[in-house]
């Protein structure tokens, strides 16, 4: 499989950073309800330190993949209703928004609670606002609005895609997924 | 103009450093910084109380006397707070105060170094602070810092007591514009 994308199929380096994203979505949205769902203590304070290393991770993943997408441009969409295109484009592009708001509120929020953030005990990231609890609460507000809103789009991201390859039958899904480049 | 300059010195000197002068928490502030899950964050003390009986020219005979209360510890982060006043850290109630005294000085750089005893939680153990007077006007602004290891006072204890998430050292520092004892 060639590393850029190819007209048909998306490249290893593209599908690599979208499969990785995903799996660390899972692993930060369960990190983030088991840590939310324990009493303040250390058991919570190390899920959320784990929290806040992966989403670190996942808005450098972000950079790096907006980063690829200028240099090696997606493959056309297969024929589909004027509608259907720019929905799908309206919709990747709210993903990748999510994709750096909500590490960045999750950051603003630790700043705000004076529980600054490190990267897997590696380096500390900056502060970019003083504690401040009222604050807090506000990106707290945000970060959970942007979780859920994060369900919504990714799943009518994962409808779309089967509905493609199942109902419409296009091999959309196959563009993702490892395989001969043809 | 040197004459002058000494002469000046010699007068403001003894007015500003002789004599018991003292700061509080309206007059100073008095801070540290401590290690969560590998990062760094800083809280204060609210009130506390700085007696200082020093003359440079007769430093046997001074006297430093600093009680805190531990109650009033502030890291703006009120779920952390309850934890450090609570019986894993701080015992507040049954230890309101924390104490320092010292009787011993040494000229040390361009200040002073105390050897003094700082009791937290009952636990008595030397701990040196560096510290510099400068005159400001009728008042004497004392700045300095200290380094211990909240360890060996019994600050966390059960889970808290492992170094792997909360850092062992604690750095404290102080500002404060003494005034005449009053």
């Amino acid at each position: 499989m060639a590393a850029r994308n190819s007209p048909v199929r998306y490249g290893w380096v593209a599908q690599s950073l979208h499969w990785v994203v995903v799996a660390l979505l899972v692993v930060q949205v369960t990190l983030g309800k088991v840590a939310d769902s324990l009493p303040v203590g250390l058991e919570r304070l190390i899920m959320m330190s784990r929290h806040k290393s992966f989403g670190i991770t996942i808005l450098g993943l972000a950079v790096i993949r907006l980063a690829w997408r200028w240099f090696d441009p997606p493959p056309p969409t297969p024929p589909m209703p004027r509608w259907q295109e720019i929905a799908a484009r309206l919709n990747h592009w709210c993903l990748y928004v999510l994709l750096f708001a909500l590490p960045v509120t999750g950051w603003l929020m630790s700043s705000a609670a004076n529980r600054p953030a490190s990267w897997f005990g590696l380096a500390q990231l900056p502060d970019f606002v003083a504690p401040d609890e009222g604050l807090e609460e506000t990106f707290e507000t945000a970060h959970e609005f942007l979780v859920n809103v994060l369900f919504v789009l990714a799943g009518l991201h994962v409808a779309a895609a089967l509905k493609h390859q199942f109902l419409d039958r296009d091999g959309l899904l196959l563009r993702m997924l490892p395989g001969r480049t043809p | 103009m040197i004459l002058r300059a000494l002469a000046l010195a010699l007068l403001l000197c003894p007015a500003a450093l002789a004599g018991p002068r003292e700061a509080d928490a309206s007059s100073g502030k008095l801070e540290f910084s401590a290690t969560q899950a590998d990062a760094k964050f800083s809280g204060a003390f609210k009130r506390f109380h700085v007696k200082l009986d020093f003359d440079p020219a007769t430093p046997a005979q001074g006297r430093l006397d600093v009680t805190v209360e531990a109650a009033s510890i502030d890291t703006k982060d009120s779920e952390r707070d309850e934890i450090l006043r609570g019986p894993d850290f701080f015992a507040a109630t049954k230890y309101p105060q924390a104490e320092y005294h010292a009787t011993r000085f040494e000229r040390a750089g361009p200040g002073w170094r105390a050897d003094g005893e700082l009791t937290i939680r009952g636990v008595k153990k030397p701990v040196p602070v560096s510290f510099t007077l400068v005159p400001a006007g009728g008042a004497t602004v004392m700045k300095g810092t200290a380094s211990l290891k909240r360890l060996e006072f019994g600050l966390g204890r059960g889970e808290w007591a492992s170094t792997e998430w909360v850092g062992d050292a604690v750095d404290v520092r102080f500002e404060l514009k003494l005034s005449p004892a009053g």
